[in-house]
């Protein structure tokens, strides 16, 4: 729901309102934030069995989508897309990414949770289920090329101010660099990608021909 | 005893083999025969068990050594067949496990020029990094003297995922420990500290070793079954020999006062609790103190006091 009101805010003020891709940060700043972190519920309810999505692959992706938002848009892109500071040469492109990544990630939790919840109802329309098993064909390549554009965006901010890292020398002979840490993530993106977007192809095969079949009867 | 027909079967209920077996018949016959029909793959791969009974889900594993009359078959019984996988000798597998830690680990001391490529002054090591290394080295070599000179194994075969999971723990933890220990920016802590925790640590490590002397000596020689554990801190503990492992890794990392070692003895630790818990539990289910057998005496798992 929460993500619905995300996508109207957007659509909202970016197209009818005309206003600027700052007004659109500002607009969808503390839904976002409190609706994505609601995400990680998802996980609690994968690993309760209260919902039959498999674990591991609904942890990675509340886990990569809390990242992007908390590891790497809050604390270092927020500044130049709520347009108080700027990088310099990139807001035209952190501004769009935003806005397409706002677009795939509300769009994709839109047609998610309607159709969970026209299910619990019982009465689930083709067009829900469709797009359901659909969307992802086009907004999981967009919504990772946004991510990976704020990552790539925010990288050289990382490194410079050496964020959330921990030093050499100290009394626990032990050092964590925020700038590697992201690396290695964005590097489990390579697998990642192809392994959930394969899963969702098998289960589209798998769910809109056993539709046509029981329509068939 | 007179033949009796046997069929094997998969769990899906088809027919592999149809074969005239008698009673006196050992397990381990069976599955050299079963391979010979080509339609099976090699006896340490295969497990046969009893049909479950019902509302169970497995049924009873037959015993390589066992001769089939144990099991009640007659004439039109039927047992099930499961492939394991690809298997590899546990001795393998213990070999290239500790053979990587044992070569991983100096590596970043004696090359730092590689591993810390950015550090251009040239590193002094302390003494208590040598005397860590050193420590190290003496653990996994004397894992592997102990793994073809004292354990007596269970089970000859483990499935080969195995042997890349069980190295990329053992080798990637052995990195993680190592680049920190033998960091050109490393603090060693005080004199007294290291020289304290390590001397412990060895006494550790030769309980340990006399731990597995205990087990390995429990049974004779093609004896298969289960021992009560006796003498030295067995009498207190099920799991002695875990116990002196996770003892001597806690006074490594505070010899050596590096997260990554505590981080590397808690890995450890939470796997060998596991561990630890089923033999405790295995053993006192199967020392009942009914029929003769003896009570399981109360014993500590593996870390007193509280586990």
């Amino acid at each position: 729901m929460h993500r619905g009101l995300i996508l109207g805010l957007t659509v909202r003020v970016a197209i009818m309102e005309g206003g600027s891709s700052a007004d659109v940060y500002k607009a969808v700043d503390l839904p976002l934030k409190v609706a994505q972190s609601a995400a990680f519920l998802e996980i609690v309810h994968s690993a309760l069995g209260i919902v039959r999505s498999p674990l591991f692959i609904t942890t990675t992706q509340v886990f990569s989508r809390l990242w992007i938002l908390w590891g790497i848009v809050v604390p270092v892109l927020q500044p130049c897309l709520a347009g108080s500071v700027g990088i310099p040469g990139t807001p035209p492109l952190a501004h769009l990414g935003f806005t397409t990544l706002m677009l795939a990630w509300a769009s994709s939790e839109v047609i998610r949770y309607s159709f969970f919840g026209l299910k619990e109802l019982g009465a689930v329309p083709y067009v829900s289920m469709w797009l359901r098993y659909s969307g992802f064909i086009v907004l999981y390549p967009v919504g990772v090329a946004s991510e990976l554009t704020m990552v790539w965006l925010a990288m050289p901010t990382i490194s410079k101010t050496r964020m959330w890292s921990i030093h050499m020398p100290n009394a626990a002979n032990f050092a964590v660099d925020y700038t590697i840490v992201c690396w290695i993530v964005v590097l489990l993106y390579l697998p990642g990608l192809p392994k959930l977007y394969m899963y969702m192809l098998t289960q589209r095969g798998k769910v809109l021909a056993g539709d046509a079949k029981s329509k068939q009867q | 005893m007179a033949p009796f027909k046997l069929a094997i079967q998969s769990r899906s209920g088809r027919v592999i083999a149809s074969l005239d077996v008698s009673g006196d018949e050992a397990v381990m016959e069976v599955k050299k025969r079963l391979h010979a029909t080509g339609k099976v793959p090699h006896p340490c791969r295969q497990r046969l068990t009893l049909l479950p009974p019902p509302g169970e889900k497995r049924g009873r594993v037959l015993d390589d050594d066992k001769p089939l009359s144990e099991y009640g078959l007659a004439d039109g019984s039927a047992i099930l067949f499961k492939d394991l996988g690809p298997q590899i000798g546990y001795a393998t597998v213990f070999f290239w496990e500790y053979f990587g830690p044992m070569v991983v680990y100096p590596l970043f001391l004696l090359f730092p020029q590689i591993f810390y490529p950015w550090n251009k002054a040239p590193v002094q090591h302390s003494l208590v990094q040598q005397v860590a290394c050193a420590y190290w080295v003496f653990h996994y070599a004397k894992r592997i003297a102990e793994t073809y000179l004292v354990h007596r194994f269970g089970h000859a075969t483990m499935p080969i995922f195995n042997l890349f999971k069980n190295c990329s723990y053992y080798w990637g933890f052995a990195a993680f420990v190592s680049y920190f220990a033998n960091h050109p920016l490393y603090s060693p802590p005080a004199d007294l500290q290291w020289k304290l925790a390590f001397a412990l640590a060895m006494a550790c490590q030769i309980s340990n070793f006399y731990c597995h002397i205990i087990l390995a000596n429990l049974r004779a020689p093609g004896d298969k079954g289960y021992k009560i554990p006796r003498g030295f801190l067995f009498n207190y503990i099920t799991c002695a020999n875990y116990s002196a492992e996770i003892w001597g890794w806690a006074l490594f990392a505070i010899g050596t006062q590096c997260l990554p070692a505590l981080l590397f003895m808690l890995a450890g630790a939470g796997q060998m609790a596991i561990w630890a818990a089923a033999k405790h539990a295995r053993l006192r289910k199967i020392f009942d103190g009914k029929d003769g057998r003896e009570k399981y005496p109360r014993r500590w798992i593996m870390l007193p006091p509280f586990f």
